[in-house]
């Protein structure tokens, strides 16, 4: 602690220098943890599905909607233990910004579906008996402040209702939560009640959840329910969940890749950087240390002052960096209603991060530092 | 008296290219505690070499340098950095002050290899300070003051830990005349006063006048009288 007037004041010889190095550390670590909160929210999400649910959609493209009667014939099937078609209100809450899209689903079936999701058999009973009710995910009631009772309006983009109005408004019969909190983030309004209060559209879905019994059947299942409409103009084309995720993110690239190179690039301009300016800065004042060493420091300790030097740097900018990915990341990259929550940063990352931060401090301060340690003084003096 | 420096049969050379050079041939010196001691001689005659090696600043090829009771060319460099910082105390002709630290910052830095408390280091600083007539701008950066006050700083600095020896290399090679008599007046002062050895280089005849001793460093070795040039 005692030296820290000493590292302090070296950091602020070249002010405009510490500072540009600063910033662009920051810059790097910002984008080192929000690409790597999107590759953590992107595991979460495939560990979150599975493949003993299928997704069925219309073979044409996946906005394309199929009849509801798809649904009664695929619940025909004998592997098949729980359907449900869907029907979607996109719209806003109170706010233009506050996206809000309410699912209209069977809700007895998709709570089977999915166990994952808890509900209060009392809530889900009341939401089956009132066809203007929903169920709210806990983590999204928490965010609005929402309580069992609240009547919600929800202004739709395009869904207009049979009186030509936009607002739709639903009446919150209870919550719904999840082993993880944040997926909780839907409104899951009765399948009845959108179908027969819109204009058009009726008797459509733009998919179809289905629950199989055997998950390791999944692959024959969904072709056996594309094969049940083969012959119809609304072919349908099957997944399980984590191939249908798994498809959509393909069609974009090899995330995780992507991610990893990206912040490999970056590091490692970075380590150049930083490496060059500790070189620099330790160039200019190499009387300076030689001074020190004259009036008693050790090589070791001159070596420490400029690898603390470094490390001071790195670390406290790289921790801004990802304090700001943190607190940024959830807010920019969020997909309400898609039942995605806002990807926060794992604490690992943080972690991850900061060592990261102190790994470029070392190397990127190791051979200034070095050249620090071995300076003999008489020659330094001497100008040689 | 006691000897605070001796040395014996000390050799040093450099390697300037591809040639090694002998800078210092077989020298012997012996300085007594509470000497002042001006070493005199040309550009390139070995002085700053041979205070080098009495300062523990680099080593002999050959002999032995014993200071303050320490065979410095034994010790190896920890331990000569520990010795360096117990034992001597140096002012520069270019103060060598770090730019960015206040005067009292720069006198501090010494004292960060002991172990006294903030607050002891802060009293010991003031008290160097007030010693060297400069409490008053304990505050400032190097900068902010004149050659003359950047050299008391220094030498503030080179007291603070209350060194054995004082080396002094040209300490008023780059102050006015004024400020040259200010400072070798307070050097004076510290040796007759407060006793302490002063080993100083110099080029000029006036500063040399105000040390007790004077030897002449001529081609790598000492004399008592300067080297003359047939006329």
């Amino acid at each position: 602690m005692k030296y820290l007037p000493l590292i302090w004041a070296a950091l602020k010889r070249r002010k405009a220098r510490t500072i540009l190095t600063f910033l662009s550390i920051v810059t790097a670590f910002f984008l080192f943890g929000a690409l790597q909160s999107i590759n953590a929210g992107i595991d979460s999400v495939m560990d979150f599905l599975n493949t003993s649910r299928l997704r069925v959609m219309n073979r044409v493209s996946l906005g394309q909607p199929m009849p509801q009667a798809h649904v009664a014939r695929i619940a025909a099937l004998p592997e098949v233990s729980a359907v449900t078609g869907i029907a979607i209100v996109p719209g806003t809450f109170q706010r233009p910004n506050n996206v809000q899209v309410a699912l209209g689903v069977d809700l007895a079936s998709m709570f089977k579906m999915y166990p994952e999701m808890h509900v209060d058999p009392q809530q889900l009973a009341a939401a089956l008996r009132n066809r203007s009710s929903v169920l709210v995910g806990k983590a999204l009631a928490d965010k609005e402040g929402w309580k069992i009772g609240d009547r919600i309006p929800v202004h739709s983009f395009g869904v207009s209702k049979t009186d030509g109005s936009l607002d739709w408004t639903f009446d919150i019969a209870g919550f719904y939560d999840m082993d993880q909190h944040d997926f909780a983030s839907n409104i899951l309004a009765n399948y009845d009640y959108i179908n027969e209060g819109r204009a058009s559209g009726k008797n459509l879905v733009v998919q179809i959840l289905v629950g199989i019994k055997d998950p390791s059947h999944s692959a024959q299942v969904a072709q056996k329910i594309d094969d049940l409409f083969a012959n119809s103009p609304n072919q349908t084309v099957t997944q399980n969940e984590k191939d249908f995720v798994s498809s959509i993110l393909r069609q974009i690239g090899d995330i995780s890749f992507l991610v990893n190179a990206i912040v490999g690039a970056v590091l490692f301009t970075l380590l150049f950087l930083t490496a060059n300016t500790m070189a620099q800065s330790v160039r200019e004042r190499i009387p300076e240390l030689a001074v020190l060493k004259t009036l008693g420091f050790s090589d070791g300790t001159v070596q420490m002052l400029v690898l603390v030097e470094a490390l001071i740097v790195c670390v406290a900018a790289g921790a801004v960096g990802l304090g700001i990915a943190a607190i940024v990341t959830p807010l920019v990259i969020s997909l309400p209603g898609q039942g995605i929550p806002p990807m926060h940063m794992p604490r690992i990352v943080f972690l991850l991060g900061l060592l990261t931060a102190a790994v470029l401090a070392l190397v990127s301060g190791l051979p200034p530092a070095q050249r620090a340690r071995r300076l003999q003084v008489a020659a330094a003096l001497s100008g040689r | 008296m006691t000897a605070v420096v001796e040395l014996h049969n000390v050799v040093k050379r450099y390697i300037r290219g591809k040639q090694r050079v002998e800078v210092l041939h077989s020298l012997d010196l012996t300085v007594e505690a509470g000497e002042f001691l001006a070493l005199m001689g040309p550009s390139g005659s070995g002085k700053t070499t041979l205070l080098n090696l009495i300062g523990g600043l680099d080593r002999p090829d050959e002999g032995e340098v014993t200071v303050a009771g320490e065979r410095l060319d034994k010790l190896s460099g920890g331990e000569l950095a520990r010795w360096r910082a117990r034992h001597v105390g140096f002012v520069f002709q270019f103060y060598n002050l770090l730019p960015v630290l206040s005067a009292e910052r720069n006198v501090e830095v010494p004292l960060l290899l002991t172990k006294l408390s903030r607050a002891q280091r802060r009293q010991n600083v003031l008290a160097a300070l007030t010693l060297v007539g400069l409490a008053d701008r304990a505050k400032h950066k190097p900068a902010e003051l004149s050659g003359g006050q950047q050299q008391r700083v220094a030498i503030a600095r080179a007291l603070i830990a209350d060194p054995t020896l004082l080396v002094c290399d040209e300490p008023t090679g780059d102050l006015d005349r004024e400020s040259a008599e200010d400072i070798l007046n307070l050097l004076k002062i510290l040796n007759q006063k407060q006793g302490k050895t002063i080993i100083m280089v110099t080029h000029d005849p006036r500063a040399a006048a105000y040390a007790t001793r004077r030897l002449y460093v001529d081609k790598g070795r000492l004399t008592n009288e300067p080297e003359r040039t047939a006329a």
